[in-house]
């Protein structure tokens, strides 16, 4: 049976992963990530819908980098952000062992219970429920159907506000910014060993939460995630003050594949979107 | 102690407010708390969860100005702010929020008397509110507090009904209702003492703590932290800053602070590239240290009120009072 246990206990018998990255369970609606580096914690592993976080964001920390092997528990979304990272050369695909499944979703945030109203937004719209790159499957469940997606339409109500509108709107998501970098530090892809926002000389962005300082960061974050970001929307889970980054991001998504039919993350050794140019890139949007 | 009607307490509101006094009030939800301009705009409920935010941006804001500079040929101008003397009432604080008020006192007006802060804080009065609020992040009761602590309130009210009880527990709060005790019936009633079962020997955590310093067991606890400093802004009680020049032109600029937390790897990072703190479990111990350990040796008290935000909001689900029975269970 290919179950978790099986699979993990299997892999670590056989010395086919050092590490496993994977989830634990708190209580019945709560998970958080755990490290199992042998055949003796393999039992606290569990693959469910309440394993939110994205793993993936550990796999360019250096104290993880140094294993040779490492496994790692991945729903689809977060295997885009594993894709994007070895596109990026962040990452190499020989050391890194997928273990996936079927996804039917997840909850918004720990504690609330697995239903129809509290999927999170990005699996509504997930286009990799049952992933295409992986190296494990364990056993789940046929995919079923999730309720309506709602970010386009939220995205589409802000592109048809007045560019004034729309400053107001955001001046007002991002005065509440205390500028923690929960964002950031929950981002797979917010990997710069030294971020635009730590250097001083010059001092780029300012530090204050001030409502400049606090437009800058967040902005220059949506533009460096830009065809980057896979949308596994952790920054918005975890933004302390409820900033709705994700819509942010996903109008950036929108873009980059209306313009150049470009969706992150889906495929091994795809050039990536800022780092490739070709003749027939459309360039209309340049005015 | 004291009985009031609601409404009566609502007419109270009103006039403070009509008298220019900035008044604090959580939103309808709890989640958050904002300045009101009427007493409808109350929102007292002891069932609510401690606010996202916790209040101590009232008396230590996420960023306010030092002093502004001018650079001039042969001189620097230096312009100093000018405190201001508005009052501010809040309304409804958990006693876990009001107590940590009293708490970061103690560091900012430990050996430099902090005017930034204290300016804000001798005009801050606190009505504290009886808590009927728990959840599995809560550990009050372990950290010498409870749902009805009164410390760090200047009045304090319990909801009975239609009337609240009244407690007036300091100088400030009894001059603020001074003008009002006409609305005020004395009544004399046992205060009920919360049966509090301790399962934490803070005493031998802390010992451990000074014993273990290098001790595997933070890296064990801490690997899956993101480093983000989530935990320290939403506390009550963490009060680290950061000082930061800012340039507006090469002749003119501001002084500012800022929330920081040791969470950061920039944090104690030196001008040399040496980092002390290198790794994030030392950064995890040093949260857990100076909560449990540096903080009381200094100053006699814990500098964590067991509000319980930083678990309940951990990207990573940290739970600190797992942490805390973890090292009381060694």
């Amino acid at each position: 049976m290919n179950n978790l246990y099986n699979i993990a206990k299997d892999l670590f018998s056989t010395n086919k992963v050092d590490l496993i990255i994977g989830y634990k369970s708190i209580d019945s609606r709560r998970t958080k990530p755990i490290f199992v580096s042998s055949n003796e914690d393999v039992d606290h592993l569990v693959f469910n819908e309440y394993s939110l976080n994205n793993l993936s964001v550990y796999l360019t920390r250096k104290d993880i980098k140094k294993y040779n092997k490492i496994g790692i528990l991945a729903k689809g979304c977060d295997i885009r952000a594993i894709v994007q990272l070895i596109n990026e050369n962040q990452i190499e695909r020989e050391k890194i062992l997928i273990i996936s499944k079927k996804c039917n979703g997840v909850v918004k945030d720990f504690g609330l219970e697995y239903n129809e109203e509290n999927i999170a937004e990005k699996c509504k719209s997930c286009k990799v429920r049952t992933p295409k790159v992986f190296d494990l499957m364990i056993d789940s469940e046929e995919e079923k159907k999730l309720p309506e997606p709602t970010i386009s339409s939220r995205v589409n109500e802000l592109d048809s506000m007045t560019p004034e509108e729309r400053f107001e709107f955001w001046r007002n998501e991002f005065s509440k910014c205390i500028r923690c970098y929960a964002c950031r530090q929950a981002c797979p892809l917010c990997y710069c060993e030294r971020c635009i926002v730590d250097k001083n000389i010059p001092d780029w962005i300012e530090s204050s939460p001030t409502q400049r300082a606090n437009f800058s960061w967040n902005l220059i974050r949506a533009f460096h995630l830009s065809g980057r970001c896979i949308g596994c929307g952790e920054c918005e889970r975890v933004c302390p003050v409820d900033i709705p980054l994700s819509l942010l991001n996903a109008k950036m998504g929108i873009v980059a594949f209306k313009e150049f039919n470009y969706a992150t993350g889906m495929e091994i050794g795809e050039p990536t979107l800022v780092g490739n140019y070709s003749n027939e890139d459309n360039e209309d949007f340049i005015k | 102690m004291y009985r009031i009607k609601k409404q009566d307490f609502s007419k109270i509101i009103d006039e403070l407010i009509k008298t220019g006094n900035r008044i604090i009030s959580y939103s309808n939800n709890g989640n958050d708390f904002k300045r009101i301009n009427s007493s409808n705009e109350l929102s007292i409920n002891s069932n609510f969860k401690p606010s996202k935010l916790s209040l101590k941006e009232i008396v230590f804001p996420k960023t306010e100005p030092l002093f502004y500079y001018k650079r001039t040929n042969d001189n620097v101008e230096l312009k100093d702010i000018k405190f201001d003397s508005e009052k501010t009432i809040i309304i409804g604080a958990k006693p876990c929020d009001a107590k940590a008020f009293s708490t970061i006192s103690k560091v900012f007006n430990w050996d430099y008397k902090d005017n930034f802060f204290n300016s804000k804080y001798e005009n801050t009065i606190i009505i504290g509110l009886k808590c009927d609020y728990k959840d599995e992040y809560c550990f009050c009761n372990e950290v010498g507090l409870s749902q009805s602590s009164k410390e760090g309130s200047d009045i304090f009210i319990e909801l009975d009904g239609d009337d609240y009880f009244i407690y007036i527990l300091s100088e400030k709060g009894k001059n603020l209702l001074q003008p009002f005790m006409s609305y005020l019936i004395e009544e004399i009633k046992e205060s009920k003492v919360d049966d509090i079962d301790n399962i934490i020997d803070l005493n031998k955590v802390r010992t451990w703590i000074t014993d273990n310093f290098d001790n595997n067991f933070w890296y064990s606890i801490s690997q899956e932290c993101l480093g983000c400093g989530k935990c320290a802004f939403i506390c009550p009680t963490c009060h680290c800053f950061d000082i930061v020049d800012e340039n507006y032109t090469y002749f003119e600029g501001r002084r500012m602070k800022n929330w920081d937390a040791c969470q950061f790897g920039k944090f104690t990072l030196h001008a040399s590239g040496h980092n002390p703190r290198d790794i994030q479990a030392k950064r995890y111990r040093q949260r857990i240290a100076h909560k449990f350990k540096y903080y009381f040796d200094k100053f006699d008290e814990l500098l964590c009120t067991g509000c319980g935000r930083c678990s309940r909001e951990c990207p990573v689900s940290i739970n600190i009072f797992d942490v805390i029975k973890e090292i009381n269970a060694k």
